[in-house]
């Protein structure tokens, strides 16, 4: 139980470098505080996500995913974020149904100005996953339940 | 030799003759009852061994990328729905095709036979369908099947007996679809909990074998470079373990969201009998609910992968 409590989800981010990369970099040119669950990757558009990530990113044991690009009408590239958009939800629809709790995916539009925000989303996308519980999908041993107990 | 099968035989050899194509790809009897096998001829002789009948399983349009030049291809609507796929992708151009479409009634699940009859497909002397009928002879005994009862779960769930897209039509279009029984599996795993359906998948995916069928059958999976086989950076290990192979699956299901026209073939061809199609299916009804798109219906139709309205699918974003 003490064990437990003392679990910390690991997110992984994937950021547009235009729009979300650059908001993350404001939250922290101002000193804004947000858990440091989460670990970020640099993609050049969100349009550039595919559902392979996704699934790299749960088997390598993170606890969820989160992507982030630029809002609709403000893509770099014009369109990129709203393709990203289909897969994401296709992705999430297709992970509910084969088991996997689509909480651990989450998406965002995070703008270049938008340091408050990207503080906010993590800030909460880290409390949903933490609700969820550790990845333990790919366990050899099974239940996920029964092995929320051990670290 | 039935009247239809004679007409497309007979299509065949002119247009191999009169060089409107370089190759017909169609079905030929296969080696073993109640099997077809593709044929691929440059030959007009070899025409007449075309057939048409309720066991032409082969999705033929999985071949039109490796063969070079004008090509007619014997079609049946799951397959000519992939070929419109296709051709929205430009993987294929429309002036190089002739399609012989075939409309279908729905193909015949040997494995349903089997199973009802409980003779093992050695001992069964004829399948006969006629209409909502299908006759099975073993040892002279006949047995009256409904046609729902033995054709395929792909062929129940059949939106289009008809093809979408053909030059010539060979028969008349009926079929016996039943979209509720089509989708039993589907129904049955959605009843589950969450953690009941990762263990049924957890299970299924343990006898994968990664051979890899189910990817080359696809008309879909066209890429040259498959991402399971990169290796910088590997995305996902290539020793069948069930928890890469499902992974495996799911992506490449995700990959072929909205070019997959639910043909059954990865179902049909796997060695180890995982039910893909309780997967493509799936996703074939989440593209239609999100989206309300039916992949290969339309060759002018802006594909689903790169089509967007600004407003959809807001609710998920942050």
């Amino acid at each position: 139980m003490s064990q437990e409590s003392k679990w910390e989800p690991k997110l992984l981010g994937f950021l547009c470098k235009w729009c979300s990369y650059a908001g993350a970099d404001l939250a922290g040119t101002s000193r804004k505080k947000y858990p440091a669950n989460i670990r970020i990757v640099k993609i050049p558009c969100s349009g550039r996500i595919d559902p392979l990530f996704v699934a790299k990113a749960l088997r390598m044991g993170f606890d969820g995913v989160l992507v982030s690009g630029c809002h609709p009408g403000d893509c770099h590239y014009q369109t990129g974020n709203y393709r990203a958009r289909r897969r994401i939800a296709i992705t999430k629809r297709l992970m509910e149904y084969m088991g996997i709790e689509p909480e651990r995916l989450q998406a965002s539009w995070v703008s270049a100005s938008e340091g408050d925000k990207w503080a906010q989303v993590v800030t909460e996308v880290t409390k949903g996953v933490k609700e969820v519980g550790p990845n333990r999908l790919f366990d050899d041993d099974g239940h996920r339940k029964e092995a929320a107990g051990q670290s | 030799m039935t009247d239809t099968e004679k007409k497309l035989q007979d299509k065949a050899k002119e247009l191999l003759e009169q060089g409107k194509v370089e190759h017909i790809i169609g079905y030929a009897a296969g080696s073993l009852k109640f099997t077809t096998t593709p044929l691929i001829t440059k030959d007009k002789d070899d025409a007449r061994q075309l057939v048409i009948n309720p066991f032409i399983v082969n999705n033929l349009s999985v071949f039109l990328n490796d063969i070079k030049g004008k090509i007619g291809i014997v079609a049946k609507p799951c397959d000519a729905r992939s070929i419109v796929s296709l051709l929205q992708d430009q993987q294929v151009a429309r002036e190089n095709l002739v399609i012989l479409g075939l409309p279908c009634q729905g193909l015949i699940d040997l494995r349903k036979v089997e199973r009802l009859t409980g003779k093992d497909r050695d001992d069964i002397d004829d399948i006969t369908r006629n209409g909502d009928k299908v006759t099975v002879t073993t040892g002279g005994k006949t047995q009256k099947f409904a046609a729902k009862e033995v054709i395929f779960d792909d062929c129940l769930s059949c939106e289009t007996p008809t093809p979408p897209e053909y030059d010539f039509l060979f028969g008349e279009p009926s079929s016996a679809t039943d979209k509720e029984l089509g989708r039993k599996n589907i129904k049955e795993l959605e009843a589950m909990s969450p953690q009941q359906r990762w263990d049924f998948w957890k299970q299924e995916f343990s006898r994968c074998i990664r051979c890899y069928a189910c990817r080359q059958v696809c008309p879909a999976c066209f890429c040259t470079r498959c991402f399971i086989e990169e290796t910088e950076p590997q995305w996902l290990s290539p020793l069948p373990r069930w928890q890469d192979n499902l992974l495996f699956q799911t992506t490449r299901m995700l990959h072929v969201a909205g070019r997959c026209t639910d043909c059954g073939e990865c179902e049909r061809v796997c060695p180890v009998n995982i039910p893909l199609r309780s997967i493509s299916k799936k996703v074939e009804e989440i593209v239609d609910e999100l989206f309300q798109y039916k992949a290969g219906m339309d060759k002018n139709a802006e594909r689903f992968m790169t089509a967007y309205e600004p407003s959809e699918a807001e609710d998920l974003m942050r």
